[in-house]
């Protein structure tokens, strides 16, 4: 058999720089869920941008100080003709929560089910990557998609109030309230963390995550609406963001946001210990 | 780790799903320099042994080193010196070859300095994004990732799957010259001529129990010769098969075949009464070994290979 060069002088392989691989893998696969939702951040923002000279001549004091809006969104305004309130409405109320929390709880339940499905898994195990370092890894990338949402409606916002007269947004307040919502998607990437430990298949994965930030802002509605239902909002996560008071209101309560995070490394830790102790699938 | 150690020690080990056992008491060694073959039909527990030894499944019970290292416990000191080739390929359809390369080796935390030769001499394309590629040229890539940062030990899950006839010579020859530098190679498949070109033995799973460990050149030996002969005047094939060492005969167009195992003295001697036209004698093919001992876990049970 012919030697080739490879059986003479191989040099012994040197250290390669790791860096965190495994999170910008991740995150560049979720790159169209992310990029979709800083689209309609910002098509929103601007939509609300362009069309505050007529809204702000509108009254919606009937309509949204109303519990069955209050409800849709999350909470009850004093002023509500301000562009920050109406920016509130529609990107800080429990819409918010739903969709970008949403898109977070996705992203993070689809990210270790992806990895089985593509079979870059046991790939990735069989190196010298633990599966703590690897559930790290991903987790991180999800809230990595979280800062990159959060960002995308700041600047959102900011794109607006280049062209809107009198934009009341105090920029303080607003990034307090961005705070807020991010310390919901950390929860969400949690949550989603947690069904992508057990789960094989992403999509269940991910839409598993999506439906409890769904079931949590039916949740919210309800509980809203009536005094008999108010239990419910005590336990589910939206009551605790506070993103719309915060901006529209300039008013928290200071441990809510924590609750969000406490619940949130519940979750993730909870998926952590399931990942290190479970057999992984071939497919 | 001792001189005298194996590289790869596998004992007792158990791996079940429920009530089902998978693998059910296992013990084998892998000497250092050796390739290994470990062979079974489908759902035998070759991939489960594999994985367990990878640490991506644990075992019910039993123990597994490889390197003198705890697969379980040492697994991130064990895992710098193993390259892995699982059994299916997959990779992200979105990445190219190099990207996919780029990533695992990274994530192997060395650099991949056998990776120029793998490329040329698989003539892996790298520039194209892996969803339009065929199992055979993932395959190729896996072959790569598997290698390219030259590890001590491979663990390869079927790795000629969809190569085609050529590729699989030059990965035969691949591995030889790896074996030569020292390395030792663990390899399962379920069929038998792609390791009796490089294996130096085999072990044989079966239901998740080993039926035999033993060196491929005394197979060869116990498989014996298939002859072919045809006579000028009229045998029976009860004349035959009373011959020592004769068995399987069948017969077709005049000819009788059959394997003789041993010596081929005494049916010399037998075919010295008779007419021979023709006679033709050859290697048995180790395949109908393998498939008694698939079907059949009673035809063997030696396992004078474990040492």
């Amino acid at each position: 058999m012919a030697a080739t060069s490879i059986s003479k002088n191989i040099a012994a392989p040197k250290k390669r720089a790791r860096g965190l691989i495994i999170t910008r893998v991740s995150f560049l696969n979720a790159k169209t869920l992310l990029g979709a939702g800083a689209f309609y951040i910002l098509f929103i923002a601007l939509v609300i941008g362009f069309l505050y000279p007529t809204l702000s001549g509108i009254n919606f004091s009937s309509y949204l100080t109303s519990n069955a809006v209050a409800g849709l969104v999350g909470a009850k305004l004093k002023n509500v003709s301000s562009f920050s309130s109406l920016i509130g409405v529609e990107l800080y109320s429990s819409i918010y929560a739903l969709l970008w929390g949403g898109i977070i709880a996705f992203m993070a339940g689809a990210a270790l089910p992806a990895t089985f499905e593509n079979g870059t898994l046991d790939l990735a195990l069989a190196r010298p990557i633990s599966r703590t370092r690897y559930f790290l890894e991903l987790w991180l990338s999800a809230v990595l998609g979280a800062i990159f949402l959060s960002l995308a409606a700041t600047l959102s916002i900011w794109l607006a109030t280049l062209f809107v007269k009198n934009a009341d947004i105090d920029w303080s307040w607003l990034a307090i309230a961005e705070l807020i919502e991010l310390a919901l998607m950390f929860l969400a990437s949690g949550i989603g963390m947690f069904f992508g430990s057990f789960m094989n298949a992403s999509r269940a994965a991910g839409g598993a995550a999506f439906g409890i930030i769904a079931l949590a802002y039916l949740m919210n509605t309800f509980g809203t609406l009536s005094d008999k239902l108010s239990w419910m909002l005590k336990i589910e996560p939206l009551y605790y963001t506070q993103g719309i008071q915060a901006l529209s209101e300039h008013s928290i309560t200071g441990w809510y946001p924590a609750v969000l995070v406490v619940a949130g490394l519940v979750c993730g830790i909870a998926g952590l210990v399931i990942f290190n102790r479970r057999d992984l699938p071939t497919t | 780790m001792t001189v005298q150690e194996p590289v790869i020690v596998i004992d007792n080990l158990h791996k079940s799903y429920g009530k089902v056992q998978a693998v059910k008491g296992i013990s084998m060694r892998v000497e250092q320099g050796e390739i290994f073959g470990f062979l079974g039909p489908n759902g035998a527990g070759k991939t489960t042994t594999i994985r367990c030894m990878l640490d991506v499944i644990r075992p019910t019970s039993g123990t597994l080193r490889v390197l003198g290292l705890d697969a379980q416990r040492d697994k991130m000191a064990l895992h710098q010196r193993i390259g892995y080739l699982p059994g299916d390929v997959r990779l992200p359809g979105q990445m190219t070859g190099k990207q996919v390369i780029n990533y695992f080796s990274r994530l192997q935390g060395r650099e991949p300095v056998l990776l120029d030769d793998l490329v040329a001499r698989f003539d892996v394309e790298l520039k194209r994004q892996l969803k339009g590629y065929s199992k055979g040229m993932r395959q190729k890539i896996g072959v790569v990732l598997a290698f390219m940062c030259d590890p001590d030990v491979l663990i390869l899950d079927e790795p000629t799957s969809g190569l085609d006839p050529l590729l699989q010579r030059t990965f035969n020859e691949f591995l030889l010259q790896e074996q030569a530098r020292g390395k030792t190679i663990f390899m399962s498949s379920h069929i038998m001529s792609d390791v009796e070109k490089v294996c130096q033995r085999v072990a044989v799973i079966r239901k998740g129990e080993i039926v035999t460990i033993e060196e491929v050149e005394k197979l060869r030996q116990k498989a014996g010769q298939r002859v072919t002969v045809e006579f000028g005047d009229a045998v029976s094939p009860d004349d035959l098969s009373r011959i020592p060492g004769v068995s399987m005969v069948t017969s077709h167009n005049h000819a009788y075949h059959f394997n003789v195992g041993g010596s081929m003295d005494a049916l010399i001697k037998a075919l010295s009464r008779h007419e021979v036209l023709r006679l033709q004698a050859e290697e048995a093919p180790l395949e109908e070994v393998f498939l008694k001992f698939y079907e059949n876990p009673q035809v063997e049970t030696t396992t004078t290979g474990t040492r």
